[in-house]
């Protein structure tokens, strides 16, 4: 499959030159790892006329904690993710979310940071990112500033970036004190494949439960009624089913190709009752461990 | 047979070096220069539509373009069975992604581009996208004219053993009748009758399908392709392009190694478009490569099948009579896809012992995709609704559903279902041993609620689907050091048969397989072979070495009795040297005179090269049969049976199946090399588990294919095997098979649907009659059944 | 439009040109001669074009021939210099693969986990080998002469 539209590429090494291009290119796209963009310029889903590499960009590959915050530079893949120490250590449901990125030889490439740049609905990042409550951090050259995720999808492949603008990393405040995550992602298969449903959850003695879903709705949904319903009541036979309820009332799934709009309904209460359980089971102990599939 | 020494053995694969090193070397591998030339194909957006006008003006002013080619240069058909496939379209296309015209340019970014400037006008017609729409509501499946997707299906010439329907979308109706059926009915304590259905499924070899034509300024036209079938290729672009002046002698099919086939690659498909094309660009090769897309929707696909089943059994389980309804969703061309019609109409049975049996196996045309071969050929298709609903009789009549099977498994000598008899076979051997493996009639039982285990078991049969004559051969060359080269035409498809070709010929020629090299084909210089299909390979190219190497030892033989006057009687051959049965110390090793010959005193030599020639065709075999009842011929060579069964588990609240083991057992007749048996077994049983599970192709209501990639067809990882693979040879020997050897290749993926859907129901107590079952189709049957 | 690039390729400096359109795959294949990664699905499915750029794997046909200007990139070609991996050597004797199309991608691929994992248990080489596809051999002969490279048992 070749690429039949032409289109220039440059490798600036510095934050200015990639500002100053953007501003004087409006067909300019910025390229990480490729894996969609270049999947997409076969396909003629874009046509750009000139791709600035941002690789050469030097500190966009770190992670970094400080005061109860992670950074996860632009350039940082999903590999990168799941053999940080860092991440282990401070909320390694990051790195079970990253597992279930496509394959191996596509995670040593594809960024967090392009991932919610494409913002296609079937996305891994953003549940992860919506029950963190993350900022995007943005630069326009001049100024830097954060956006709360909740504001940064605005639909299927949509969101608030702006053409002159560049996404430098994303900021994951931790919660203080113990905490828990659990990832789960519903595929057709154990092996790779697009997610049909995704769901987050975040459980800290602190701050209470986020719950978060994704592939079920044109962006990321954080449930915020089941979220205020578990604030008064344990998960339990009788709560459980009116948690299911909730959900209905949360998500707006439709069908497609990879699964029913029934099935992924059904499949997102399942996905939430037991990431509830093991959520709160891997609050007291280190098991269930992160990273293993659980449907 | 006496001790082998090399047949039997698993000696490692004769190509394994150049596939680990990366240097085997693949049609796309092949350099061509720069002065190749690419061609894109304009593909048709409609499944049904006229063509009113084509506009390529644009294109060929493009830079770079050498040429634009449409329909009217070529207003030729052919096919394999039948003649109704266009090597592009004539005045109508009859399914989306029908190639219409193409360009052909010095890139293939230009060829793309020029592509898209090609103007097509089109009259959009109501495509027949369904068996049910294109059989129409007449009894005799007559339709109007316009209605019919071949109006000239009546003048397309044919094999003898077709039988079109006039007037109708029907290509060829198989009838298979036997017994008196309406007796029969009567005379079973209970009929069960039920429908299953079947959908389209891709190969997905991993190689796509890629062709280079080249017609030098004398005429003479080459083709560079990823097939399955190098000298049925040549046959059929001399046929179809004869019209040019070619001929067979002018005309080289050059194969190298092919990356998967599964049947895909049988026959021709797109290479036609490489060798019309090639001719209009004399001096310059042309390049056709299909894309994962293209090879979803432009080559073969398996047809879809919907099945009415009726059965006839006594109280103790027999079954008495057999009635199948198969109604084949072909696609729009059948030209090859009207033989897995045929082959599943006359087997579909089963491998069961019944005495009265109505078969109507029909081959429809729809506006979808070319139908074709795929591993199974047919009968994966028909044995899912026959297997399961074996399982569903069983449970009626409080049977143990392998019991029924034993029941009624066929024997040696019983009468199929056209008349002729069944061979030799280790069936009911099969059934013990995967009962056994598999602990039939032992419950688990898991401590997770949510997780339901089932077991299934399914039998299975299939026979070479092949013309009566179909033919292998084989030329064997010495080299000086005694090592040989196997020249055959079959297709190192990666089932491995240039390794089990080579210990073939160093078993009789007591020469290390080591020193055996097959050589890829080249139709200029390797001998004939009908094609590598049907699993009969192993089995009838197997006689051609055989025969080959045995002629080589003949001749061997022949030279040392001339030169040193030895009794020929005498003489055998051992560890790669001529020896004597009378002088012990006689050893002349066979590198000293296989190519030189055997020098005398007086200075004078005898022999020379020694070359080997071999052929085999079956000559018992005939398709000739009385067409309203298929009795009398003997169309099928011979049956290779076997039965597999598997344990699943499954979440009951997400439909997802694991799948902790799977047992199969095969009668391979000789298990020539047992590794290699078992790779088929491993390969198929996993190719099978996804067309149940996993894959399945979808069409828009338009006719277009909506998951023509890997990303929306999930063809398994390797997350998805299952834990524990237990493969188990049998062998009943084959008495006209190379040491007693029959194919086993394809049989290894056809239970696996039945088996896995038994197995469902064994966990769930639900019945699933319309593959695939999905997670998702498995939990929302669950889910509706609660409410 | 061609620009000239650097790349390390198999060990040896390499001078080429490419245009911002070429596609690694293409580049490796088309320009260097280095035909073991192959053409599959062309969208990152399949892995059969899979090659190493700096150590790490990568699909190369999801990959610009120009952005591993002053990179390394390793083909199945250039991993064999002392030899058979020990990898290759189990994959021969155990027969692991049929049609061998998806061969060099799994090679690459096995040979990149064995470098960042040397030990790794059945699970792990699964998941290290799911984004290849084999349609032959149902994966199990494959993994298992993985398993016995690293001498893995669970």
């Amino acid at each position: 499959m070749t690429i039949i539209n032409d289109f220039d590429y440059v490798r600036p090494t510095n934050l200015k030159e990639v500002f100053k291009l953007l501003n004087q290119n409006k067909s300019a796209m910025l390229l990480a790892g490729g894996t969609d963009l270049i999947g997409n310029l076969k396909e003629e889903v874009i046509k750009p006329k000139l791709l600035i590499d941002i690789k050469n960009i030097k500190g966009l590959n770190k992670i970094k904690y400080a005061k109860n915050e992670l950074l996860i530079g632009a350039l940082v893949t999903f590999d990168d993710l799941i053999h940080s120490q860092v991440i282990l250590n401070k909320c390694p449901v990051v790195m079970e979310m990253a597992k279930t990125v496509a394959s191996k030889a596509i995670r040593n490439r594809a960024t967090m940071v392009g991932n919610i740049c494409s913002a296609v609905p079937c996305m891994d990042s953003g549940a992860i990112l919506m029950v963190y409550d993350a900022r995007i951090v943005i630069s326009d050259g001049k100024n830097e500033w954060d956006e709360p995720v909740k504001k940064w999808f605005k639909g299927p492949r949509k969101t608030i970036l702006k053409k002159n603008q560049m996404v430098m990393g994303i900021k994951l405040p931790i919660p203080k004190g113990d905490h828990s995550g659990v990832y789960m992602k519903l595929g057709r298969y154990k092996g790779e494949d697009l997610a049909q449903a995704t769901c987050a959850v975040v459980l800290s003695k602190k701050e209470g439960i986020k719950i978060s879903f994704g592939s079920v709705a044109p962006t990321p949904v954080r449930a915020l009624s089941i979220e205020k319903f578990l604030k008064n009541n344990e998960l339990n036979e009788q709560t459980v089913n009116e948690i299911k309820k909730l959900v209905e009332k949360e998500i707006s799934p439709i069908d497609d190709i990879r699964a029913s709009k029934e099935y992924r309904m059904h499949m997102v209460k399942i996905m939430l009752e037991r990431s509830l359980v093991i959520a709160k089971e891997r609050l007291v102990n280190p098991a269930p461990a992160y990273g293993i599939s659980h449907l | 047979m006496g001790n082998l020494k090399y047949v039997g053995k698993s000696v490692v694969r004769q190509d394994g070096l150049e596939k680990i090193t990366g240097a085997a070397q693949y049609v796309d591998d092949l350099d061509f220069g720069q002065h190749l030339l690419y061609a894109a194909i304009v593909e048709s957006p409609h499944a049904n539509a006229e063509i009113l006008k084509i506009n390529i003006k644009k294109a060929q002013g493009l830079e770079g373009v050498v040429r634009v080619v449409t329909g009217d240069e070529f207003p030729y058909r052919f096919g394999l069975y039948m003649h109704d496939r266009y090597i592009f379209a004539q005045q109508r296309v009859r399914f989306v992604g029908e190639q219409v015209a193409a360009v052909i340019a010095r890139t293939p970014e230009i060829a793309y581009q020029a592509a898209k400037l090609v103007e097509v006008k089109y009259k959009v017609l109501k495509p027949v996208l369904s068996v049910h729409d294109a059989l129409g509501v007449h009894q005799d499946f007559e339709v109007e004219k316009n209605n019919m997707i071949h109006p000239d299906l009546s003048e397309y010439k044919h094999v003898p053993w077709f039988f079109p329907k006039d007037k109708t979308n029907i290509a060829h109706f198989r009838k298979i009748r036997k017994g008196n059926m309406e007796e029969a009915f009567k005379s079973a304590d209970h009929v069960f009758e039920d429908e299953y259905s079947v959908p389209r499924y891709a190969h997905c070899a991993i190689e796509n399908h890629v062709a280079v034509g080249l017609l030098d300024h004398s005429k003479r036209l080459t083709l560079w392709t990823a097939s399955q079938s190098p000298h049925t290729q040549r046959h059929l672009f001399a046929e179809a392009l004869s019209p040019l002046g070619l001929t067979h002698k002018d005309i080289r099919v050059i194969t190298p190694y092919v990356g998967g086939g599964f049947g895909g690659k049988a026959g021709v498909s797109m290479e036609i478009l490489a060798a019309a094309l090639a001719t209009t660009v004399p001096g310059s090769p042309v390049k056709v490569l299909w894309n994962r897309s293209q090879e979803f929707v432009n080559t073969y696909q398996r047809q879809g099948v919907n099945a009415k089943i009726k059965v006839g059994v006594k109280n103790n389980g027999e079954i008495v009579a057999l009635e199948q309804l198969l109604y084949w969703d072909a696609g729009a061309y059948v030209e090859y896809g009207a033989n897995v019609v045929n082959a599943a109409g006359l087997s579909a049975t089963g491998p069961y012992r019944i005495p009265n049996v109505k078969i109507d196996s029909v081959c429809v045309y729809t506006n979808l995709p070319p139908g074709g071969p795929y591993r199974g050929f047919g009968y994966s298709e028909f044995l899912f609704g026959l297997e399961s609903h074996f399982n569903e009789i069983a449970k009626k009549l409080n049977i143990d559903p392998v019991e029924f099977r034993e029941i009624n498994a066929i024997k040696e000598g019983d009468e199929l279902s056209y008349g002729a008899k069944m061979n030799p076979n280790g069936l009911m051997e099969a059934i013990e041993k995967v009962k056994k493996e598999i602990e039939w009639g032992k419950k688990d039982k898991s401590s997770d609620p949510n997780i339901k285990i089932g077991k299934g078991f399914s039998l299975f049969w299939k026979a070479p689907a092949m013309p009566p004559n179909a033919s292998s051969t084989c030329f064997l060359k010495f080299n000086e050091d005694a090592s040989i080269n196997l020249l055959i035409s079959g297709m190192e498809i990666g089932q491995g048969y240039f390794t089990v070709m080579g210990q073939i010929a160093a078993e009789v020629l007591q020469i290390p397989p080591e020193k055996i090299r097959c050589v890829t084909p080249d139709t200029d210089r390797n001998p004939y072979e009908w094609q590598t299909v049907a699993s009969h390979i192993t089995w009838s190219c197997g006689n051609a070495v055989k025969r080959a190497a045995e002629d080589a030892r003949d001749q061997i033989l022949e030279v040392v009795h001339r030169a040193l006057n030895k009794k020929i009687e005498d003489l055998y051959l051992e560890d790669e040297a001529v020896k004597s049965k009378t002088e012990r110390d006689f050893n002349l090793p066979l590198k000293d005179f296989v190519i030189n010959g055997i020098g005398l005193k007086d200075g004078t030599f005898r022999g020379g090269p020694i070359v080997g020639r071999g052929m085999y065709m079956p000559e018992f075999s005939s398709a000739l049969s009385n067409p309203e009842t298929g009795q009398g011929g003997k169309p099928n060579v011979h049956y290779t049976v076997g039965a597999a069964a598997c344990i699943i588990k499954i979440d009951k609240e997400t439909g997802k199946v694991q799948v902790p083991k799977m047992v199969l057992a095969v009668d391979a007749g000789k298990a020539l090399n047992p590794d290699l048996v078992k790779g088929q077994i491993t390969g198929g049983l996993l190719q099978g588990l996804a067309t149940v599970l996993y894959e399945d192709m979808r069409f828009d209501k338009n006719g277009k294919l909506l998951n023509s990639n890997f990303t929306d067809y999930k063809i398994p990882t390797t997350l998805d095997v299952p834990d524990e693979i237990v493969p188990i040879i049998i062998e009943n020997p084959q008495s006209d098979g190379p040491f007693g050897a029959r194919g086993i290749g394809e049989h290894t993926m056809i239970p696996v649907a039945p088996m896995i859907g038994n197995a469902i129901e064994d966990a769930l107590g639900i019945r699933m009659r319309h593959m695939p079952l999905t997670a998702e189709k498995i939990c929302m049957t669950q889910l509706t059944r609660r409410d | 439009m061609n620009q000239e690039i650097k790349v390390m390729v198999n060990g040896e400096k390499r001078k080429i040109e490419v245009k911002p359109t070429d596609i690694l795959l293409d580049v490796l294949r088309n320009k260097l001669g280095l035909k073991s990664p192959k053409c599959g699905c062309g969208r990152g499915d399949c892995g059969t074009c899979t090659v190493l750029i700096n150590g790490k794997s990568v699909k190369s046909c999801l990959v610009l021939g120009i952005e591993v200007d002053g990179q390394e990139v390793t083909t199945l070609e250039g991993l064999m210099d002392n030899g058979l991996l020990r990898v290759q050597e189990k994959m021969l004797e155990g027969n692991s693969f049929q049609c061998g199309f998806c061969a060099p991608g799994f090679i690459v691929m096995s040979h990149e986990l064995l470098e960042e994992n040397p030990g790794p248990t059945k699970e792990e080489i699964k998941e290290a080998m799911a984004g290849n596809l084999c349609r032959c051999t149902g994966y199990t002969p494959i993994l298992e002469a993985i398993e016995k490279t690293c001498g893995c048992k669970e």
